[in-house]
């Protein structure tokens, strides 16, 4: 009957939005004319200074309106005292719109600096900088510094990583599962490195009205859902073309731990860029053994495979190039918002891979994830990982 | 098998040039606007597109007018009694829910006297009888805490006088001569202070003084974000303004500034001139200066009386040398003029 099936579907449509409308009517009643039922308070105005950066002859401050209330940006100070200055595109910030606080002063390399900006109730907020260094142009002297930088840290501990294939490739069975339990350790170590740094650049940089850490999980958690998605998509479609499912997995190690070495990238040339580190060979040496353990990761899965050197090069690169784009992005254009979405992106990446590893796991040693290789496998990938990260 | 991977590489890069993009473009945005152009503090001239943010170079619209205040003497409303006694009445109304631009785009809760910070200059005679009656308009309790001589019942400390409304006569002989702040006293005093309740009461020896081009500078602070840090400073409440707006004197002439410090946070101020020396009459007690230099230094409600004259016409600064301060707007110009009429008298005090 097409009359009740009518019936129905409005209905069920009305079901759908009557609840919409009572949330409508709430919000009206709270916040409409006359409603000052929770005009609790006084909203406090607070800005936060997201970025410096020392260029010619002027101190640049990137201004966020992080506070409840527009505010305007009146005074802006170096050390204390006020200067003229120029802010840009001007000084009336609704929430979370930011602006460029221009203030001419004649800084010295090395020295540190507090910026401080006022706004209009005379509520001051300063961010101190602990070394100035010349903001970064991207100039192509630089872009290949970045590159060779990012080539050192990223591409080629992956390469060399990858040179234990032959040696994975000769083991037994049980030690084969050593490896990838060893990968899957590697991996959640790197999980928690990534987190830890978005954590940290949402602490020093961010205010607290992003909520940094929900940001991080909820980042982290659609991340992992939506490369969990089409990682499965992956596989299926392996399934029925010539890829084979360890090559698929592996592509999916290289794809995270791609997204993972632009996070460590990002966080290389943004450190460069702030001139808080000081780049020794020494930290690249560290970096590289760290990173090494990377190419171990992807080579593991591979290794029941028959070796195409063209493929492994390929899954090296797609893992360690982001290195380069990230480390170019984060000297060049740091933004503290997008290096903790990448970073938590990274992790999430990270984390889909290991869930896949482990069911790959539990498929191959017979639904037991309990023996002694698979859970020494996980504990030396932690150690491993936790040893070379002292070296940095 | 081929193209899958491809694909993926495909995707991956341009996932990051796509990101890349995002993550530069902001910086181009805002390109193509007007240009405007500002002065830096050591004379350079930058271009922007955006807001000029300048305490020192933008003419705000403050309530509150330096100029007017700077040679502005209250002597009352003045009646003698039966004895032959002058009598100067004066009626000082307190209030404490004014939002002032004390800088361009800085408002801040002032508690004043007569409306402004600092209050009106009280001047008298030594031996004048003062009769203040005071209306308390404001929301808490404040009263008037003289310094000087005079009765304990009259001191503004012990008769705290009740807000909307609340009244109080102070009544006592001027004295001593010399320069002297008022200011509320109820406790919790450094908040009653830093807001504003505070003026300059000016008591002239009866012989009275050479004559002059005279002028009141009250040396504040302004606490905008109640962290017991000044965030600004100034002579006469407005920083920056007398460097933005030069008092103009003449060569040739007595300058006699009456300058009170009532900075608080801060241990001391101080008060340098440029191009010149003052004669210092630590609290304008002595007929004799003390002092003959450009540079005194005040602890908390420290005052005196400073005179001067300039043989060379020009712009001269005048600031303290705890160089935070000038920095935060306790900074000005004299812009001497050559004088017109070198023997043209000037009246004093009326």
């Amino acid at each position: 009957m097409e009359l009740s099936n009518n019936s129905s579907k409005v209905k069920m449509i009305a079901s759908g939005i009557i609840p919409f409308v009572f949330v409508i009517i709430m919000m009206a009643y709270i916040f409409g004319p006359g409603g000052d039922l929770i005009d609790l308070g006084i909203p406090l105005p607070e800005v936060t200074i997201e970025k410096v950066d020392f260029v010619d002859s002027e101190i640049h401050a990137t201004v966020r309106n992080t506070g409840p209330i527009p505010v305007n940006i009146v005074v802006a100070d170096v050390n204390d005292r006020i200067h003229p200055a120029a802010v840009e595109p001007d000084g009336y910030l609704e929430r979370y719109e930011t602006a460029l606080v221009r203030i001419p002063f004649e800084w010295n390399e090395a020295e540190p600096y507090t910026v401080g900006i006022t706004v209009g109730d005379g509520t001051r907020f300063e961010k101190e900088i602990e070394s100035a260094a010349p903001a970064l142009q991207p100039t192509l002297d630089l872009a290949v510094f970045f590159a060779i930088i990012g080539t050192y840290v990223g591409i080629i501990p992956v390469m060399i990583g990858l040179l234990w294939l032959p040696f994975i490739k000769k083991i037994s069975k049980s030690k084969y599962h050593f490896f990838l339990a060893l990968t899957a350790g590697l991996l959640l170590f790197l999980a928690f490195d990534s987190i830890e740094e978005a954590v940290d650049v949402s602490n020093e940089n961010l205010a607290g009205s992003f909520n940094g850490i929900l940001l991080i999980a909820t980042v982290i958690v659609l991340s992992f859902l939506g490369l969990y998605y089409s990682g499965e998509k992956l596989v299926q479609r392996a399934k029925s073309s010539k890829l084979a499912k360890p090559v698929a997995i592996a592509l999916m190690i290289s794809i995270s731990i791609g997204l993972h070495n632009f996070g460590e990238g990002l966080a290389i040339g943004a450190a460069v860029g702030m001139g808080s580190i000081a780049f020794s060979t020494f930290l690249i040496v560290g970096f590289a053994l760290h990173n090494t353990t990377e190419g171990i990761a992807i080579a593991a899965p591979m290794s029941r495979e028959k070796v195409m050197i063209g493929k492994l090069a390929a899954m090296g690169m797609i893992a360690g190039s982001p290195a380069i784009f990230g480390a170019w992005i984060g000297g060049f254009v740091y933004s503290p918002f997008t290096s903790v979405i990448f970073l938590s992106i990274g992790a999430g990446a990270i984390f889909q891979v290991i869930v896949i590893l482990i069911k790959w796991l539990r498929d191959e040693g017979d639904k037991n994830l309990s023996s002694a290789s698979v859970v020494s496998g996980f504990a030396v990938g932690m150690l491993v990982m936790y040893l070379t990260s002292i070296l940095i | 098998m081929k193209i899958t991977r491809s694909n993926t590489m495909i995707l991956l890069v341009s996932i990051i040039v796509g990101v890349s993009l995002v993550a530069v473009f902001p910086t181009f945005s805002d390109a193509q606007s007007e240009q405007k152009t500002f002065v830096t503090h050591s004379g350079a001239v930058v271009r922007t597109s955006g807001e000029v943010i300048d305490p020192l170079y933008t003419v705000s619209t403050v309530d509150f007018d330096p100029d007017e205040f700077l040679r502005n003497f209250e002597y009352g409303r003045v009646s003698v009694s039966e004895t032959g006694q002058t009598i100067r009445e004066y009626t000082i109304v307190a209030e404490d829910d004014k939002i002032q631009e004390i800088s361009p785009g800085v408002f801040y809760n002032v508690w004043t006297f007569n409306g402004t910070v600092p209050g009106p200059t009280i001047r008298a005679t030594e031996g004048d009888l003062l009769r203040i009656h005071f209306i308390n308009n404001g929301s808490k309790e404040h009263t008037m805490h003289f310094h000087g001589i005079h009765p304990a019942g009259m001191d503004g400390v012990f008769e705290p006088v009740g807000g909307n409304g609340g009244q109080f006569v102070y009544e006592f002989e001027a004295g001593p001569v010399g320069v002297h702040p008022y200011h509320c006293h109820v406790m919790p005093l450094e908040e009653h202070i830093v807001h504003g309740l505070y003026g300059v009461f000016i008591v002239d020896p009866k012989e009275g003084r050479a004559p002059a081009d005279e002028m009141v500078m009250v040396l504040n602070g302004l606490d905008t974000d109640f962290d017991t840090e000044n965030n600004f400073y100034a002579a006469n409440t407005i920083p920056f303004y007398y460097q933005h707006h030069p008092i103009q004197i003449n060569t040739h002439e007595l300058i006699r500034v009456y300058v009170v410090n009532m900075v608080e946070f801060d241990p001391i101020n101080n008060f340098h001139l440029h191009g010149n020396l003052y004669k210092y009459y630590p609290t304008g007690t002595d007929v004799v200066p003390s002092f003959y230099t450009d540079m005194i230094t005040m602890s908390q409600t420290e005052r005196g009386i400073m005179e001067f004259e300039y043989e060379y016409p020009g712009k001269y600064l005048f600031h303290a040398h705890k160089v935070e301060f000038s920095e935060k707007g306790w900074v000005g110009i004299f812009l001497v003029k050559e004088n017109p009429e070198i023997n043209q008298d000037i009246e004093y005090g009326t």
